[in-house]
């Protein structure tokens, strides 16, 4: 259900759309929308994912948030969030990112899907989720706010493209019996010491539950996910601030490493 | 001159009876670290004297951000005891602890004595096995509050521990997943790694604050490595469990109501 008029709709995506441009973050916007629905932020989502498209950016996956319990508490939601993954998103492991690319960057420690078939039917299962993942990576996502301070609601962010920024992958594709997804155990290093622990299981009991819960919904909202399609599944730890300058190493046991080399 | 029998026998009765009690440096025994220790140790005389024996150490303050939270630059060690031990899959009374908590840990058994400034090696090599482990902290501090000298002379919270199947010490420790669960949900989620970045940092550290002490770790001890996420706190009729990548689980259960006063 919608609340908001397609003016107001339209009026969001723009401000969001010219604080990403310009590097200066906006206000948020839910405290002055209390009608508006989860199916308005995604049609803010939706104008800017199409502003895009049009302008020439390639659609190279997904990502999935709010996948751990405590952070849809906080939220005051019971589900995931998605937002877009833009092929200009996409850095390799130890290339250094540059600072003007982000605003108020965070990473999380993450497995990357991709799948080497479709998910394009409504009605899918477990089975064909796992069928349809080609390999797995390690990966880091280096998440941003358009809105000042992170001071995000559930609308904001998913506004905001789920408050998407880059990623990192790492480069050795592993197969899903290879490793463990729920007991999977993930560390983010930086100067030697621990910044973020966690395990698979923190990410919806398991990121392939994640990775389903995302497929049903893009079917359904009409963009399902395609073959080659990488899917960010979500955080295995908690988020912590990317300072400039910094290495951040995540690591995935069973699934190798992946560097964040944020530049100053 | 500090009467240390005397405090001793403060946090002793704590223990023993369940009971919490003011913090010391709130109550006149305003200790340094070096006292703190004097007295876990004639704390757990009277424990050795009713009887127990020592089986084990046990570290804290192994992550960096609880050193930075309690302004330390080191770790802590406590002293375990056959007392101390539950079984896989038992039972303990709450009427038994102040305010416990679980908190995940891994624990060593060491096939040899490990003592002074020691490489990771050499570490290991004194390692017969390794289990996923269930530490159960209780500070017999009203409020679970203490500065470090408190919480050093309370003998580190260190209260009960429970250790699963033991695994070959070659078993990769660096980086396991693991999951704290409470009547089957997952309620703490983490890695081995935030014990020092290899939990194996933690038994070297063992034997070189035990040597600073003139003491060592002994052939038969464990060494209980420091909790991989924050702790948790137990109710009535919780069954808990800690389910970590390659070496299984372990758990025990709170009984469902006092079966009668200690």
């Amino acid at each position: 259900m919608t609340n908001l008029s397609v003016e107001q709709i339209e009026q969001v995506a723009g401000t969001l759309r010219r604080a990403g441009g310009s590097g200066v973050a906006c206000a948020p916007f839910q405290p002055d929308l209390p009608g508006a629905t989860l199916e308005d932020a995604y049609a803010v989502q939706e104008v800017n994912t199409l502003a895009s498209l049009a302008s020439g950016r390639r659609l190279a996956g997904r990502k999935i948030g709010l996948t751990s319990r405590s952070v849809q508490h906080q939220m005051g939601v019971h589900q995931p969030d998605f937002g877009m993954l833009f092929a200009d998103m996409a850095f390799c492991d130890g290339e250094a990112i540059p600072a003007d690319r982000l605003m108020q960057p965070r990473i999380e420690g993450e497995i990357a899907f991709v799948l080497g078939k479709p998910l394009d039917r409504e009605s899918l299962t477990l089975t064909d989720v796992i069928g349809a993942i080609d390999y797995a990576l390690p990966a880091i996502e280096i998440v941003d706010s358009r809105i000042a301070d992170w001071k995000i609601g559930i609308f904001d962010t998913i506004a905001d493209n789920a408050s998407s920024g880059l990623y990192v992958l790492g480069t050795r594709p592993a197969r899903l019996s290879d490793f463990d997804p729920t007991l999977c155990g993930m560390v983010i290093e930086n100067r030697g010491e621990p910044v973020s622990t966690g395990a698979g299981i923190a990410c919806l009991g398991n990121p392939l539950n994640a990775t389903l819960w995302l497929a049903r919904k893009m079917a359904k909202v009409g963009r399902p996910l395609r073959e080659g399609d990488t899917v960010l599944s979500g955080a295995l730890g908690p988020m912590v601030p990317a300072r400039p300058g910094e290495i951040y190493e995540a690591r995935i046991n069973g699934l190798g490493s992946v560097r964040a080399i944020m530049d100053a | 001159m500090r009467d240390f029998q005397a405090i001793a026998t403060i946090v002793d009765d704590a223990a023993r009876f369940a009971k919490a009690i003011p913090q010391l440096s709130l109550s006149g025994h305003d200790l340094d670290l070096d006292e703190a220790y004097r007295v876990q140790a004639a704390s757990l005389a009277r424990r050795y004297q009713r009887g127990e024996t020592p089986s084990g150490v046990k570290m804290g303050f192994t992550s960096r951000a609880k050193q930075i939270q309690m302004g330390l630059s080191d770790m802590i060690w406590g002293r375990l005891t056959d007392a101390m031990r539950v079984e896989d899959g038992g039972e303990i009374e709450l009427a038994d602890y102040v305010h416990p908590r679980a908190e995940p840990e891994i624990a060593f058994l060491l096939k040899k004595p490990l003592s002074g400034k020691v490489t990771l090696v050499e570490a290991m090599n004194c390692v017969e096995a390794i289990a996923p482990a269930i530490e159960i902290i209780d500070s017999r501090y009203e409020g679970f509050k203490f500065n470090l000298p408190d919480v050093v002379a309370d003998n580190t919270s260190s209260s009960s521990y429970v250790t699963g199947s033991w695994f070959s010490p070659a078993t990769d420790i660096s980086n396991l997943g693991m999951s704290l669960e409470i009547n089957g949900r997952p309620v703490q989620v983490g890695s081995s790694a935030a014990i020092l970045n290899h939990p194996a940092r933690a038994l070297a550290a063992a034997s070189r604050l035990l040597a600073e002490q003139n003491l060592e770790l002994e052939a038969g001890w464990i060494l209980m490595a420091g909790g991989a996420t924050a702790a948790q706190a137990l109710m009535p009729g919780d069954h808990v469990r800690l389910q970590m990548q390659e070496l299984g689980m372990v758990g025990f259960s709170v009984a469902a109501a006092a079966k009668g006063e200690k």
